[in-house]
C-alpha cells in the first residue's frame, strides 16, 4: 500500500465497459427496492380502481364491465347516508382535535403552567392506544342502560332518563376527538416550541402588543402545522372503523367503513361494491392528503436557527392552576376514566352497571389470554399470538424497507429518487380499510389469500411511510460527507451502509420499528378485511368478543391490549426522547 | 507495473464537462498535477471547483471528458468507464470534516486501513504514527463528538493520508475555523502534505490559503478555467481583470493600448480618471496596439507623495485614511475614480490633502478586460 504499488482493482478498470460500471450494488439495490415498493403501493390500488368497475350479476359469480357500483353508492338505501355521516363524523373530530391539541400544545410549550414537563407524556398516550378500546370503554361509561356515568347519575342526582349518551354519531365525534388530539398536538407543539423568541419578540419591540404578536407573528408561524394537523386527523377520522362501528353503527349510523365492511366481507359479500366505496372514500383522503402534502407541508416555515434558545413563556399568573386543571381533566378523560372503566368491567362475570366487589373474578383473563386453558376462546388467543408474530416481523422487514428507501430518496439524485419519494406518500393517502379491500382484491386468488402473509402485506404497504418519515428525519440531520468518507476511504455502498450509516440511523431506526410495532398491534382496519379463521389479531379477536361474546370479555382482552401498548410506549420515549414524533 | 513516467502529470483531467440540469456547472476544463505537487483550484462559490474536486473523486458521474491519475483511467465518458470512489484510492479532507461521530479518533483513523484489510499490529502502528504526524496523539481515545474543530480537521487529515492513497482531495477544509486557527493549519497542511509527498488538489475560495499553500493555482469562474500558474505568477501576472481582482486587491481602470515599445511593453491612455493620460506598462499576453485593455495596479505598487517631483501623472484629493498598524489604507479621489493606494505608515496623511500619485511600468499591468 505504498505510493507506487497499485491496487489489483484498479488495474483491471480499463477492463470494464460502460455496462460493468452500471451494475453495482448501490444500482442493483435501488432497482430491487423501487420495483418492490412500486408493486406494493401501486398494484393494490390499480386492482381497486379496475374492481370498482366490474358488476357482480345476480347469480353472485360472473361479473361484467359496467358503471352500476357507481351508481348504487347514489341509489342504495344506506350508502348516501353513510357518506354525509363519515363528513360530519370527520369534521366534528377535526373540530374537537384541534380545540384539544392546540390548547394543550400551548399550554405545554409556552406558558408556565405548572409540571407542564411532566404533563407531556400523559397528553400524548391516546395517540398509541386503540382507538376501538376507547370506544369500548366510552360505551361502558355513558351508554344509557349500563353506562356507569348514567347510572351513577340517576342513582345518586336523580336524572330520571340518563345524562349523556354515546351511542351515536356525537359519540363518535367524542372518541375520535380524543384520541386524535395528540396528532394534532404533535404537529403544532414542534413548531410553538422551536420557535426562535426572536421573531415575536422583535414583533415586540415594533410596538406590537402581546394579542397582536400573537396573530401577527405567533399563529401565522404555526398556521401550517395547525393545516396540517387538521388534515391528517380529518384524513385519519373519516378512515377509522373501530369507533364508529362500535358506537354508532349498531344504533343507525353507519359510516363508510363500517359500509364497506358489511358490504364486502359480510356473508353475501361483493368485493366490487366494496371497491367502488373504497374509491369514493379513497378519493375524499387523497385530495386532501395530496393538498396537504403539496400545498401546506412545504410552507411550514423554518423556525429554528440551530442556537439553542428557550421560546418565549407567557406567565399565566393564577390562571396556571386553570391551565394546569384543564390538562390534569383531558387526561382523566382521555387515559384515566377509561382504562379504569374497563378494568372495573374486565373483573365482573357480567357487567349490568352495577361495581359487586364479592363476585370479582380474573376468570374473563383466563378465557381470552390462557391459550392452554380448555375454555379459553380462540379468537382471542389467535389474535394475541398472531399480531406478535405481524407486529415483529412487520416492524422488522418495514424498517428494513424504510432504511433502503430513505437511503435512496436523500443520497441518489435523479428519477428514481423522486419516484420513491412520491410512492411513499400514496399509502398515507389511503385509509387503512381502503388500501386493505385493494389488497384482497389483488391477492384474492393468490396462495397467500388467508394467511398471515396477506395481512402483513398490507400493513407494510400501509404503514411503513411512518417507518421511512423517522429515519428519513434523522438521515437529513446526518451529513452526506460521512457516507462519501467512507466511501473515499474505499468502503463499497454496502460496506458504508453497514459500518457508517446504519450505525448513525439506530436511534431513528429503533424508534421506527417500535412506533410501527405499537401499530401493528392495535391494527383493526386492514386486519378486519384481511383476516379468516385462524388468523385473527389481537384488534380482531376485541372485534370477535363485541360481537359474540360479552362486555367483561371485551375489557379483559381490550385492558391486556391496552397494558402491551403502554408498556411499548415506556420503550419508545426511552429510545426515541420526546422530540422524535414531532418530526 | 508503469511503462510510462506520469509524474509530469500525475493527476490529468481533460475536457471535463458537467451539467446540473440546464447549468454547466463545469463547461469543458483541462489541467494537470505533477506527482507530489499541491495544486489548488480557487474560485468564488459557484465557480465549479467543488463539482471539479466531486468529478475526480468519484462521487458524481461526468457528462464529457476523461480523469485519469498516475496512468490509470478513473473516469471516461469516450470509453465507457467509471471506477466507483472506493476503488480510487484517494484520501479526501471533506469541509465538515465529516468526523464519524460513533467511533472514537482512533477507529477514523484506522477505518480505511480496515476496509484494506491490513493486519491489526499494522493499523496500530499507522494509526498512531499518523497522529503523532499531526499532533492528536493525546486524543487517540477521544469520541469525534468531544473535539473541538481544529482537532476534527487534524483527524479527517489523519484518515485521509492513513492509507497513502494515490491522492488528496480537500475541499474546503479550513472555511469552519476560525481566523488564527486557519491562518495556523494553513501552514501545518502544507507541511504534512510536504511531509508525506502525496500529490493534491485543494478547492478554496480564500486567495490567501491559494497563496500560501499551493505549488500551482487554477483560477476558475463560471465553470471556466481563467488562469493556470504559480502564486507568484498569478499575482504579479493576472491574465485578465478578473484574475486581477480576486486574488488580492488591484485598481482596475479602462484604457486602450495606444502603442507597442518593445516586446511585452507599451503604453496605454487611460478612458476612465480626471484626464485622459498615459502611463508606460507591461503588456499581458495577447494584448495588442489599438485594443482596449484595462490597466491593474495593486496597491502596494502606487507610490504616494505630497510633492509632484515634475512629473507624476496624477494629482489627487485623499479622501479617507485608515491605519493598518504596519501600512496606511488610504483611499484616493481622481475624477470619478478612487485608487486604492497602501502607503508607508511614515507618510502621515491626512484627509483632504492634495496627494501625487506615480507608478513604476514594471508593476503597471495592461490586461485583458
Amino acid at each position: 500500500m505504498s505510493v507506487q504499488t497499485i491496487p489489483t482493482a484498479v488495474t483491471d478498470a480499463p477492463l470494464s465497459g460502460r455496462w460493468r460500471s452500471l451494475v453495482t450494488q448501490e444500482s442493483v439495490a435501488i432497482l430491487i427496492v423501487s420495483m418492490i415498493v412500486a408493486a406494493a403501493v401501486l398494484l393494490p390500488l390499480f386492482t381497486l380502481v379496475i374492481s370498482s368497475f366490474q358488476v357482480l350479476d345476480a347469480g353472485g359469480f360472473d361479473t361484467t364491465w359496467g358503471l352500476d357500483n357507481y351508481r348504487a353508492l347514489f341509489t342504495d338505501r344506506i350508502i348516501p347516508k353513510a357518506f354525509v355521516n363519515t363528513l360530519l363524523i370527520s369534521t366534528g373530530s377535526t373540530v374537537l382535535a384541534a380545540f384539544l391539541g392546540i390548547s394543550l400544545a400551548w399550554i405545554n410549550a409556552r406558558t408556565n403552567c405548572p409540571w407542564r414537563d411532566r404533563l407531556e407524556p400523559y397528553n400524548l398516550i391516546p395517540f398509541f392506544l386503540s382507538p376501538f378500546v376507547g370506544a369500548i370503554a366510552w360505551h361502558n361509561l355513558a351508554s344509557p342502560d349500563i353506562g356507569l356515568i348514567n347510572i351513577w347519575s340517576r342513582d345518586y342526582l336523580g336524572v330520571s332518563d340518563h345524562l349523556i349518551n354515546v351511542d351515536n354519531i356525537y359519540g363518535v365525534i367524542w372518541v375520535t376527538g380524543i384520541f386524535f388530539s395528540p396528532l394534532m398536538y404533535l404537529f403544532v407543539v414542534g413548531s410553538l416550541r422551536r420557535m426562535d423568541p426572536a421573531l415575536e419578540d422583535s414583533a415586540r419591540t415594533a410596538g406590537a402588543g402581546l394579542l397582536r404578536t400573537t396573530f401577527t407573528v405567533t399563529l401565522p408561524l404555526v398556521a401550517p402545522g395547525i393545516l396540517s394537523g387538521a388534515i391528517i386527523v380529518f384524513v385519519t377520522s373519516a378512515g377509522e372503523f373501530g369507533v364508529p362501528f362500535k358506537l354508532s353503527a349498531p344504533y343507525g349510523w353507519e359510516t363508510l367503513t363500517t359500509q364497506i365492511f358489511s358490504k364486502a366481507v359480510g356473508d353475501d359479500a361483493n368485493h366490487y361494491l366494496g371497491a367502488a366505496m373504497s374509491m369514493a372514500l379513497g378519493a375524499i383522503t387523497a385530495f386532501f392528503i395530496y393538498i396537504q402534502q403539496r400545498h401546506i407541508a412545504p410552507r411550514s416555515f423554518t423556525t429554528v436557527t440551530g442556537k439553542g434558545f428557550r421560546p418565549n413563556v407567557l406567565d399565566l399568573g393564577r390562571w396556571r392552576w386553570v391551565a394546569f386543571g384543564y390538562n390534569i381533566a383531558f387526561i382523566l378523560v382521555a387515559v384515566a376514566l377509561p382504562i379504569l372503566c374497563l378494568l372495573v368491567v374486565s373483573v365482573h362475570p357480567v357487567w349490568q352497571g352495577k361495581i359487586i366487589p364479592s363476585a370479582m373474578t380474573f376468570h374473563n383473563y383466563e378465557k381470552t389470554l390462557f391459550f392452554w386453558q380448555q375454555d379459553s376462546i380462540t379468537a382471542a388467543t389467535n389474535g394475541i399470538y398472531n399480531s406478535f408474530i405481524l407486529a415483529f416481523a412487520g416492524a422488522t422487514i418495514a424498517m428494513v424497507l424504510s432504511l433502503v428507501v430513505s437511503h435512496m430518496i436523500h443520497r441518489t439524485k435523479g428519477f428514481g429518487a423522486r419516484l420513491l419519494d412520491f410512492l411513499c406518500v400514496v399509502p398515507i393517502g389511503f385509509p387503512g380499510i381502503v388500501l386493505a379491500m385493494g389488497v384482497l382484491v389483488t391477492y384474492i386468488k393468490t396462495p397467500i389469500y388467508a394467511t398471515l402473509w396477506i395481512i402483513l402485506l398490507g400493513y407494510i404497504t400501509r404503514f411503513f411511510p411512518y417507518g421511512q418519515r423517522n429515519v428519513s428525519s434523522v438521515m437529513l440531520a446526518i451529513s452526506e460527507e460521512l457516507d462519501q468518507s467512507s466511501r473515499m476511504a474505499g468502503a463499497s455502498w454496502f460496506t458504508t451502509l453497514r459500518r457508517i450509516t446504519i450505525p448513525l440511523l439506530k436511534p431513528g431506526i429503533f424508534a421506527g420499528w417500535v412506533l410501527l410495532f405499537i401499530i401493528f398491534l392495535r391494527e383493526l382496519s386492514i386486519s378486519i378485511i384481511l383476516y379468516t379463521s385462524g388468523t385473527e389479531t389481537l384488534s380482531v379477536g376485541v372485534y370477535y368478543l363485541v360481537n359474540f361474546e360479552n362486555e367483561p370479555l371485551t375489557a379483559a382482552l381490550s385492558i391486556a391490549q391496552t397494558v402491551v401498548l403502554l408498556l411499548c410506549v415506556i420503550v419508545f420515549r426511552r429510545v426515541a426522547g420526546r422530540e422524535a414524533l414531532t418530526a | 507495473m508503469q511503462t510510462e513516467d506520469y509524474s509530469g502529470r500525475y493527476v490529468e483531467v481533460d475536457g471535463l464537462v458537467k451539467w446540473f440540469g440546464n447549468d454547466r456547472a463545469v463547461d469543458d476544463i483541462s489541467f494537470s498535477v505533477p506527482r507530489g505537487k499541491f495544486l489548488t483550484l480557487l474560485g468564488p462559490s459557484g465557480c465549479g471547483k467543488t463539482t471539479t474536486l466531486m468529478s475526480i473523486a468519484g462521487l458524481h458521474g461526468i457528462d464529457a471528458g476523461t480523469i485519469r491519475v498516475g496512468g490509470i483511467t478513473y473516469t471516461s465518458t469516450a470509453e465507457g468507464i467509471f471506477l466507483p470512489p472506493e476503488k480510487r484510492d484517494i484520501g479526501m479532507v471533506f469541509q465538515s470534516y465529516a468526523i464519524w461521530p460513533h467511533m472514537t479518533v482512533a477507529e477514523n483513523v484506522a477505518y480505511p486501513l480496515e476496509i484494506r484489510k491490513a493486519a491489526p499490529n499494522e493499523i496500530r502502528e499507522r494509526v498512531a504514527e499518523v497522529l503523532r504526524l499531526v499532533g492528536l496523539t493525546e486524543l487517540t481515545n477521544k469520541l469525534a463528538t468531544q473535539l473541538s474543530g481544529g482537532q476534527q480537521q487534524r483527524t479527517a487529515l489523519a484518515r485521509a493520508i492513513v492509507s497513502r492513497p494515490r491522492l488528496l482531495l480537500f475541499d474546503e477544509p479550513l472555511s469552519n475555523l476560525d481566523l488564527k486557527l486557519r491562518e495556523q493549519m494553513r501552514v501545518e497542511l502544507k507541511r504534512i502534505q510536504h511531509e508525506v509527498g502525496i500529490t493534491s488538489i485543494y478547492v478554496t475560495h480564500d486567495q490567501a490559503e491559494a497563496l500560501v499553500m499551493s505549488d500551482e493555482i487554477v483560477v476558475m469562474s463560471k465553470g471556466r478555467i481563467e488562469q493556470k500558474g504559480g502564486p507568484h505568477e498569478i499575482y504579479t501576472r493576472p491574465v485578465n481583470a478578473y484574475v486581477s481582482n480576486f486574488i488580492g486587491t488591484a485598481n482596475l481602470l479602462k484604457g486602450r493600448v495606444v502603442q507597442v515599445t518593445a516586446p511585452g511593453r507599451g503604453e496605454v491612455e487611460l478612458t476612465e480618471g480626471a484626464t485622459p493620460i498615459r502611463l508606460p506598462c507591461l503588456l499581458g499576453e495577447g494584448i495588442m496596439a489599438g485594443q482596449q485593455a484595462v490597466i491593474s495596479v495593486r496597491p502596494e505598487n502606487v507610490q504616494a507623495s505630497r510633492d509632484s517631483g515634475g512629473r507624476a501623472p496624477i494629482e489627487g484629493e485623499v479622501l479617507q485614511v485608515i491605519f493598518l498598524g504596519n501600512c496606511i489604507d488610504c483611499r484616493v479621489r481622481w475624477g470619478e475614480f478612487e485608487w486604492k493606494v497602501l502607503a508607508h505608515p511614515r507618510a502621515e496623511l491626512r484627509t483632504g490633502e492634495k496627494i501625487y500619485l506615480r507608478f513604476d511600468p514594471e508593476y503597471t499591468l495592461a490586461v485583458q478586460p
